[in-house]
């Protein structure tokens, strides 16, 4: 999942971006207001977490003139401003969550998904198709009720697929899903994955749009 | 003695005092001029009458019983008294006079007023005497009288005044109330404000004289609500600023804890650390200007800037040293102030470990101690990239820190800077190199001791 991480404190920033890659985030991180909005307009993030308190541009103008430009991706403020009415107002301009610093790492993980799974408008936290189950948090997968061992990309790649189910995914979608900043892509990169991910949980569960990209049929909630 | 600090008191006894101290002294100067006249019109009538008796005398002397009494025809008679003698004999008295003459003449006829004492009683005694100076007459009236007709004038003239000063007493109180009223109910407006209230009081509608009173009680409240305000804001700034670096803390020590690899978990350690050094220096700042805004009083005496300024820069040499900078002492002897030296030295450390800190590596950050006149200068002048002149303006705005300087300051080193110089009655001033130079300059002008 790929996150953006607006902070403009050095530590913290380095900090975080450390915890949630620990955690299989890809993150972004930005250290002021105008390349938060730069990047929030431009890039296909699966969530954001916006400090407030940013250098050329308040985390707070940028979230509002990003909704008015109609970014719908979610947005976790962080912040260490813990008055009521700042936590009204930051709600009010469009943040899905408000978290005041400190946070604790696995609970802004876990925030993050939940707010990335309420964005796809799935209720549970697992995903479940074709026997395939996929536990987010614990980032492991099932095949008919039995592990099976996926790099972090190919994790990645499919749950992005099935948080996507039933829309096709071009492949630079999957690609930008997939790498962060300053990576190197391989042109074939995606072929691969999708290719090892048929080896290891059949070839049914993706289906091949030719010239278009790739989609997950369909999904059930699953049961861990 | 304590004097009553009661207005309404001191209106009321001056009013009171003085109509009174002036109603006395009219009729001390009323009875003074009224005994002057009585004297003279009943000495007139004593005179009269004794001239009268002398023409009568003259005209008939007969030889009749010496003690044939005068009527009493008023009440007043028996406090007047006459006698006449003829060739030394007594000739006619009045019922209440003496036998004997009212004055001792000796041989010597008279004429003329004299106070004699007859009986216990003291008499206004005329005495008169016929063209031959056979006939003398003396004509005596008690003083007794005068004094009770002199009393009874007092009495009509200052009885009345005295039925009035209790009346006068009442209505100077009332108006001294009424006139002092404004100031009664500002205090009962007063005592019935909430501390929190710092509203200025309506001034329309007061008397002018209690304008600049007013006036300077609203100064005084907003600037206590600008003081209020301002606390009020440091507080919410502070707690926002602590919490930042708490946060980095948290979330490098969780990266450590939950780090694979060794080069991670380093590096996750050290940032923490270098987060509790950052949060330490904001403790401290916080709290040195807490204290100096506590208004702690300074212990003054004669500290030598230059070799205060080198412990300093020894003292914060690593941390140069660690970004290959230069850092170096430019000072002339002597250079004493007279100053707080622990407060001198909080400044002149915030100001070197700015330099050190906002200028990059391989920098050079210099204090320059120069004499000047009658001042002693203190210079710290570093290489970096300066600042622009806005930016310059904003220092010493709490937690306002340079954009890109890659350095998380709190901005509270230049808030003590400013404070400790005020302190001292010093001068401080920042701004950028002259080009073609690149950098800041901060000076601090004392005067020398």
């Amino acid at each position: 999942m790929r996150i953006l991480l607006a902070e403009d404190d050095l530590l913290l920033g380095d900090g975080l971006r450390a915890g949630l890659r620990q955690l299989g985030f890809l993150v972004d991180w930005v250290r002021d207001g105008d390349a938060a909005e730069r990047e929030l307009r431009g890039q296909p993030y699966a969530a954001a977490v916006l400090d407030l308190g940013l250098p050329l541009k308040d985390g707070m103008e940028v979230l509002s003139s990003a909704r008015r430009a109609g970014v719908t991706l979610p947005v976790l403020v962080l912040t260490a401003r813990d008055a009521v009415p700042d936590r009204v107002r930051g709600l009010d301009v469009g943040a899905d969550d408000y978290v005041v610093k400190p946070v604790d790492l696995n609970e802004l993980a876990a925030r993050l998904r939940a707010l990335v799974r309420r964005a796809h408008g799935q209720p549970q936290e697992c995903l479940s198709a074709h026997g395939v189950s996929l536990d987010p948090a614990a980032r492991t997968v099932t095949l008919a009720g039995k592990p099976v061992t996926l790099s972090a990309r190919e994790f990645d790649l499919l749950h992005a697929l099935m948080l996507n189910a039933g829309r096709i995914m071009s492949r630079e979608q999957i690609e930008q899903h997939l790498y962060s900043w300053g990576q190197e892509v391989d042109s074939n990169a995606v072929e691969v994955h999708i290719h090892h991910l048929r080896r290891k949980l059949g070839g049914a569960l993706i289906q091949t749009v030719r010239g278009v990209g790739y989609m997950l049929a369909s999904l059930q909630p699953g049961a861990r | 003695m304590r004097i009553a600090h009661s207005i309404q008191g001191r209106l009321l006894g001056l009013v009171l005092g003085l109509v009174v101290g002036i109603w006395f002294v009219t009729a001390m100067l009323a009875w003074v001029d009224v005994r002057h006249e009585l004297d003279e019109l009943l000495d007139s009538h004593l005179a009269q009458a004794a001239a009268l008796l002398v023409v009568q005398q003259a005209r008939e002397v007969e030889d009749g019983d010496p003690g044939l009494d005068a009527p009493t025809l008023h009440r007043y008679a028996p406090k007047v008294a006459f006698q006449v003698f003829h060739e030394g004999r007594l000739a006619m008295r009045s019922s209440n006079a003496p036998v004997m003459p009212m004055i001792d003449l000796g041989a010597r006829a008279t004429q003329g007023f004299a106070d004699v004492e007859i009986a216990a009683t003291r008499w206004r005694v005329f005495a008169a005497h016929g063209r031959e100076r056979d006939v003398q007459v003396f004509v005596g009236e008690q003083l007794e009288s005068r004094g009770s007709i002199l009393r009874a004038v007092l009495r009509s003239a200052l009885g009345p005044l005295l039925l009035a000063v209790p009346l006068l007493a009442l209505t100077v109180w009332w108006s001294v109330r009424q006139g002092v009223s404004p100031l009664r109910r500002l205090g009962i407006t007063l005592a019935e404000r909430r501390p929190q209230d710092l509203q200025s009081i309506a001034v329309d509608g007061m008397p002018a004289e209690m304008k600049p009173m007013l006036d300077a009680l609203n100064g005084l409240f907003s600037r206590i609500a600008q003081l209020m305000d301002s606390e009020r804001r440091f507080t919410a700034d502070a707690a926002h600023e602590l919490r930042t670096p708490i946060a980095g803390i948290r979330a490098q020590a969780q990266v450590a804890l939950a780090a694979t690899a060794d080069a991670e978990r380093t590096h996750a350690l050290q940032s923490t650390l270098q987060g509790c050094d950052r949060a330490t220096r904001l403790i401290e700042q916080l709290l040195t200007l807490a204290r100096l805004e506590a208004g702690i009083s300074p212990e003054f005496s004669a500290v030598d800037l230059a070799s205060m300024a080198r412990k300093v820069i020894a003292d914060l040499a690593p941390l140069a040293f660690a970004k290959q900078q230069v850092v170096g002492l430019d000072a002339v002897a002597p250079s004493e102030v007279e100053g707080d030296e622990t407060l001198l030295s909080v400044m002149v450390r915030n100001l070197v470990d700015n330099a050190i800190r906002y200028s990059p590596d391989g920098a050079s950050v210099v204090v320059r101690i120069e004499r000047e006149g009658d001042s002693i200068i203190l210079r710290v002048e570093d290489s970096g990239p300066g600042m622009v002149a806005t930016d310059v303006a904003r220092l010493g705005q709490r937690f306002f820190r340079v954009v890109g300087s890659g350095q998380r300051g709190s901005g509270l080193g230049w808030s003590i800077v400013l404070r400790v110089a005020a302190v001292h009655g010093a001068d401080v001033q920042a701004r950028a190199m002259e080009a073609p130079r690149t950098g800041m300059v901060v000076e601090a002008r004392f005067a020398s001791r």
